[in-house]
């Protein structure tokens, strides 16, 4: 399949987004939305961890307080994950805290999400940022 | 002797052997005749009955396979001939052309992006999906490599275009390649040629011509989001989403019509699966399952058929189809059958059938049988030397593994894999890792301290055209350059290719590096590639980063060159700042002691102990009763060969006597367990009351099943004569005297007795049917004139023999079939003999069938063994809602536990028959070996490490481990003249996976995690947020 290269104009707000993806689920999803050339913004910069569980709240408030308009945590859908039972505690802290977020911080919850891709949902992870993405556009900045 | 071993065949089975042999010490030419190894499960959708993806459990292992420097991968490769004996074999290969240069294509893709648009189907598709004359057969191919289909090629067949040898840039087309033959010596061989789905063979009543009747492979493709509609449910004659789909099981199998007169055995349970995807996947699709017997006998294959109708919806009915029919207007198809529930003829009208269509051998096993001398069976599958030994092939050291043998499921074959490799171990044992290639780094380790101040080396790949033309490569290099401690930065074309090793150890030794970042694909294929580059050039492994800016930047933003450039120099500028924190790493080498503790004396602890015992290793057996054998005491014959149980049992016990290596303990009981992998403290309890005190490298656990005691139901209640379990009746059975059948005259067998119940137990027993069947012969050899009923619900015959075997027996005795909602009646008669009125629902006739009968034999589920939650909690392995062990996956480790170094077999399991137990046995042997082949075991480095100073003793990261490697201890803590005891968390490097969920959980932080420790991850955010450049435009 052949791309013609066009030059996409960038204009307006352009967020910045961290994504945490796990090793053996949505990590290699991502690799498969490359390999497959699903396309998505090129807004998110992606760190790997091993499992979605070594994910720490104060990652995502320190991307939040640092500049990041937007965070996604990603992980292996709930029973498979690859160290039995880590996203099972990933999902616990991020319910706890969304609500640290909104009463403590007052910052939309919306901004910061939690998604489990596998690793054959190469589209599904190309969806997903695309998606976020457009929805932290449309939340605009986020204003300290 | 020699210690190799040729695989053929690349699929699971070929996988899963490859790799154990390695692990056994022996070096494997796995071969496999298409261009990529991952055989029916790279094409399977998700599998049964997890629905976990197919490919993404499958593929870890296919690049494992791929990156083993003991395996020599030889994909689009055939045998043509073996030669010799065990042990020295002579194997004549075929390589076939690929013609393009395998050791210069990197996969890049870009002949096939220039290559002219003649399609031709694609077979991994299903020939739905179509591909060009130079292809890869699926993304995800191992190896990674193209090739050209000769017979489309315009340049082979008329000598035009070459348009891809202009177009690749590693130059790796090559025209004038030629097919080779070679020869390889081995000490043993495996087969593992799967099967096929040929549908086409189908006689027209099937239907399979019309295009909206697909075969379950068919449908399998069309289900996946790799597939040639992305996922999306579609039909194929106008390519909408089918409102009504009908899956049809029996397809073609147990028909003597259509010449296969076995039960292909996977598609009730694959079946129930197609059909929940298919709703997972459209909401409006109706999914209708017109089914004969359900024979969904594996673990937990049952329950999930029941869920794909109670949860999901699925309508089944019991059914005969007579034939299918296609309306030429709409396309639909109209399925002609018999409802056996209501006795009415019916037409059905779908927009999709499915059908399960029968599961035979692949093609040309004639040919290769002829070429490795062994024989085929009457169905063609290949003929196993004896029923028991089922992994042996008609030739001695040519084993046999999965579906070529006869029909099975993957756990099956996964379980089996690891038994031919043990056996092969057995076989081949004093040449173990004579073959094997150990890495010898010849550049002694550079000392990295802390405080020394980073030295970064950083590569930027342009992979070929797949970054540099969607990166602005000089633009990143000139920002990288400049970054603090990047001492050296350098673009390449493919960073994986060998010279760029050699470039990469230069620059390390040049500049003197202590850091090295390659900015190019995924460090999930590529990572243990440059790590060992580092490792030539004396860096450790550790110190190395791989920067992901292809498949997670300049493929999914192709036109966006800038953004993508500003992405890659930010994630570039991301993992410098990371490095600069990262620590050389130790993978520590433990002892072993070598070995092996089996709990449980029955013929599957018996045959594990015989194969670690054969391998060389000190094996202790421990069995609570005061004899060996378990269950098979109280056996008579065992099906379907009709082997006596007794004799197969006193032949097992002489050898476990004649084996030095082999020592038995009986009324045995586990005091005391504690320890991890390779070093298992075991205190143990015998027939002398004493306590023994063992060292032991690995425990198989293989403590069997017993059967359920129906107390209360038909009339069982331990005064009642004349109602028997099964069991009871094979003790019955293995008296010469058979005086008791003088007063019978009427026996009825009642199957399915409290088993496949809505609740309780809900699950098949396996065996249950088989046996009745078996006895329903036997009796009548004793008593030719009994009358025989079997009253049954579904009858589990599956596996290649059973269909066959059940045939025969249906003109002993008379089956009646029941429902769950109707259960039969028993009432015992008044008079001086035993009788008992029997009332049933015979679904088939619709009637009430009312006759007396003088036994009644019931056969019941088999449960697990008794005290199993002591046995469990001192293992620390868990157990599953049935009470059986749960293994660490249903589907690829059936017989492993989560917790490193302990395994499992037999009906400990599940329930399952001799001949299966005796392959678990010798699979788990398999599995157990490993351990105990190497010297020493080699642990990660990239564990978690408790900061004593900063852990408060609190426990939480105690309970979320789930491997159990983490322990509170008590150390002794001084303060001044005080001493005090304080709880510190410990963690078991050994058994400590990395996983971090424990540091993530610790409230003070004290948990440092390797290589993705706190403040790593930290400055790689700090590093991305606070770094940033502006947007260019």
């Amino acid at each position: 399949m052949s791309k013609t290269e066009k030059k996409v104009k960038r204009e307006g707000f352009e967020p910045n987004i961290l994504v945490f993806c796990c090793n053996w689920c949505s990590y290699a999803g991502a690799d498969l939305a490359g390999v497959s050339r699903f396309q998505y913004p090129p807004n998110i910069r992606i760190i790997r961890v091993m499992c979605s569980g070594r994910v720490d709240p104060s990652f995502v408030l320190k991307a939040l307080k640092n500049g990041a308009d937007g965070v996604l945590v990603s992980g292996c859908h709930i029973g498979d994950c690859h160290y039995i039972s880590g996203n099972e505690y990933t999902q616990e802290r991020f319910e706890r805290l969304h609500k640290i977020l909104i009463t403590q911080l007052g910052v939309d919850p919306k901004r910061v999400r939690l998604e489990w891709v596998s690793a054959s949902e190469g589209k599904r992870f190309a969806e997903v940022i695309t998606e976020f993405t457009n929805q932290i556009k449309e939340l605009g900045p986020l204003k300290h | 002797m020699e210690g190799s071993v040729l695989v053929i065949g690349g699929g699971i089975a070929g996988i899963q052997i490859s790799l154990d042999l390695t692990e056994l010490g022996f070096k494997v030419y796995l071969v496999e005749k298409s261009p990529s190894i991952g055989g029916r499960m790279a094409q399977l959708d998700k599998t049964f009955p997890t629905l976990d993806c197919s490919l993404c459990i499958l593929a870890p292992k296919m690049v494992e396979v791929y990156r083993n420097p003991n395996i020599e991968l030889m994909t689009y490769h055939e045998v043509l001939h073996v030669d010799g004996e065990p042990g020295n074999f002579t194997a004549k290969i075929l390589k076939k052309p690929r013609y393009i240069d395998e050791s210069k294509c990197k996969g890049c893709g870009e002949c096939s992006n220039k290559c002219p648009k003649i399609m031709a189907p694609n077979p991994f598709e299903m020939n739905i999906g179509r591909r060009k004359s130079v292809y890869i057969p699926f993304p995800q191919a191992v190896p990674p490599i193209y090739l050209i289909d000769s017979e489309m090629c315009l340049y082979l067949t008329k000598g035009i275009c070459q348009v891809c040898k202009k177009a690749c840039p590693a130059d790796a087309i090559d025209f004038e390649q030629k097919s080779e033959e070679f020869e390889i010596k081995v000490g043993a061989v495996v087969v593992a040629t799967g099967f096929e789905m040929p549908a086409d063979q189908l006689s027209s009543r099937w239907g399979y011509r019309f295009e909206n009747v697909v075969s379950a492979l068919e449908y399998e493709r069309i289900l996946c989001a790799s597939g040639p509609f992305g996922g999306h449910v579609v039909r194929l004659s106008d390519e909408q989403e089918p409102e009504v789909i009908a899956f049809v099981q029996c397809a073609g199998s147990r028909d003597l019509h259509e010449n296969v007169p076995f039960c292909s055995s996977v598609c009730c349970t694959y079946t129930a699966k197609q059909a929940i995807i298919t709703q997972e996947h459209s909401e409006n699709s109706e999914c209708y399952v017109f089914r004969h017997d359900i024979r969904a006998y594996g673990k937990n294959f049952y329950e999930f058929t029941q869920r794909a109708q109670e949860e999901y919806g699925v309508k089944y009915f019991q059914s005969k189809i007579s034939t299918i029919k296609e309306d030429p207007d709409t396309k639909d198809l109209i399925i002609y059958y018999e409802d056996l529930k209501t006795g009415e003829f019916k037409d059905f009208r779908a927009n999709l059938i499915v059908l399960a269509s029968p599961l035979l051998p692949s093609k040309g096993v004639k040919e290769l049988g002829n070429a490795l001398g062994i024989e085929l069976d009457k169905y063609n599958f290949f003929q196993e030397n004896s029923y028991f030994d089922k992994l042996k092939s008609t030739r001695n050291g040519v084993f046999l593994c999965g579906f070529c043998q006869g029909p099975m499921d993957i756990p099956e074959t996964v379980a089996d894999s690891s038994g031919v490799a043990a056996q092969i171990a057995e076989l081949l044992n004093s040449a173990k890792y004579t073959q094997i290639k150990e890495k010898i780094f010849e550049i002694p380790e550079k000392e990295v301290k802390l405080t020394d101040e980073p030295r970064i080396g950083v590569m930027v790949c342009h992979c070929g055209i797949n970054i540099g033309n969607y990166v602005d490569i000089p633009r990143v290099m000139e920002y990288v350059k400049n970054l603090p401690n990047v001492v050296v930065c350098e673009a390449n074309l493919y960073s994986c290719s060998s010279d760029s090793q050699i470039r990469i150890k230069e620059l390390i030794a040049e500049y003197n590096l202590n850091r090295f970042i390659v900015a190019s694909c995924t460090p999930r294929t590529h990572e243990s590639l440059f790590q060992e580059t580092c490792q030539e050039a004396g860096l450790n492994k550790y110190l190395f980063e791989l920067v992901n800016i292809r498949d997670q930047c300049s493929w999914v933003h192709m036109t966006e060159k800038d953004a993508a450039t500003n992405k890659a120099i930010d994630l570039i500028r991301m993992h410098v700042a990371k490095s600069k924190l990262l620590k050389p790493q130790k993978e520590d080498k433990i002892d072993i002691t070598h070995t092996a503790l089996i709990i449980g004396g029955g013929i599957s602890g018996m045959t594990a102990a015989l194969n670690t015992a054969n391998q060389g290793f000190k094996t202790y057996l421990l069995e609570k009763e005061n004899e060996l054998g378990g269950n098979l005491r109280f056996l008579n014959v065992l099906y379907p060969v009709h082997k006596n149980a007794l004799e197969l049992l006193n032949e097992t016990k002489e050898k476990i006597e004649k084996n030095n290596n082999i020592q038995v303990f009986l009324n045995g009981s586990i005091k005391n367990i504690k320890g991890y992998v390779g070093n298992y403290d075991v205190v143990l309890n015998d027939s002398d009351n004493k306590n023994h005190e063992i060292k032991v490298g690995t425990i198989i656990v293989a403590t069997g099943g017993q059967e359920y005691k129906p107390k209360g139901l038909f009339g069982y209640n331990g005064k009642n004569k004349n109602v028997i379990t099964q069991l009871e009746l094979e003790q019955k059975l293995q008296n010469k005297d058979i005086s008791w059948l003088d007063q019978i005259n009427r026996i009825t067998f009642i199957l399915c007795v409290n088993a496949r119940q809505n609740e309780g137990i809900t699950y098949c027993s396996n065996i249950c049917c088989a046996n009745s069947v078996k006895n329903v012969r036997i009796l009548k050899e004793l008593k030719p004139e009994l009358e025989i009923v079997m009253i049954y619900r579904d009858l589990q015959m599956a596996k290649k023999e059973f269909e066959e075997y059940y045939r025969e027996r249906r003109k002993d005795a008379i089956f009646l079939r029941y429902d769950l909602d109707s259960l039969p009646e028993v009432k015992k008669k008044k008079g001086s003999t035993e009788k008992y009125q029997i009332n049933v629902l015979d679904t088939n006739l619709k009637d009430n069938i009312e006759y007396e009968t003088d036994l009644i034999v019931l056969a019941t589920p088999m449960i697990p063994a008794d005290n199993l939650k002591e046995l469990a909690m001192m293992l620390k392995v868990p157990l599953d809602k049935n009470g059986f062990f749960l293994e660490a996956h249903v589907k690829l480790r059936p017989l492993d536990f989560a917790t490193d170094g302990i395994f499992l077999c037999g009906c400990a399991q599940w329930p399952k028959n001799i001949q299966d137990s005796i392959s678990q046995a010798n699979g788990a042997a398999g599995r157990a070996s490993r351990f105990l082949s190497a010297d020493k075991i080699t642990t990660s480095g990239l564990v978690a490490e408790v900061s004593e100073e900063k852990c408060i003793g609190c426990g939480k990261c105690e309970d979320v481990c789930p491997y159990k490697a983490i322990e509170l201890i008590e150390i002794a803590k001084e303060f001044e003249d005080i001493t005090i005891k304080v709880k510190k968390s410990n963690i078991n490097a050994a058994v400590c996976k990395g996983c971090g969920t424990c540091a993530a959980t610790c409230p003070v932080g004290a948990i440092m995690v390797k290589h993705y420790d706190f403040d790593q991850i930290s400055t790689m955010i700090d590093s991305y947020l606070l770094e940033k450049e502006e947007v260019k435009n």
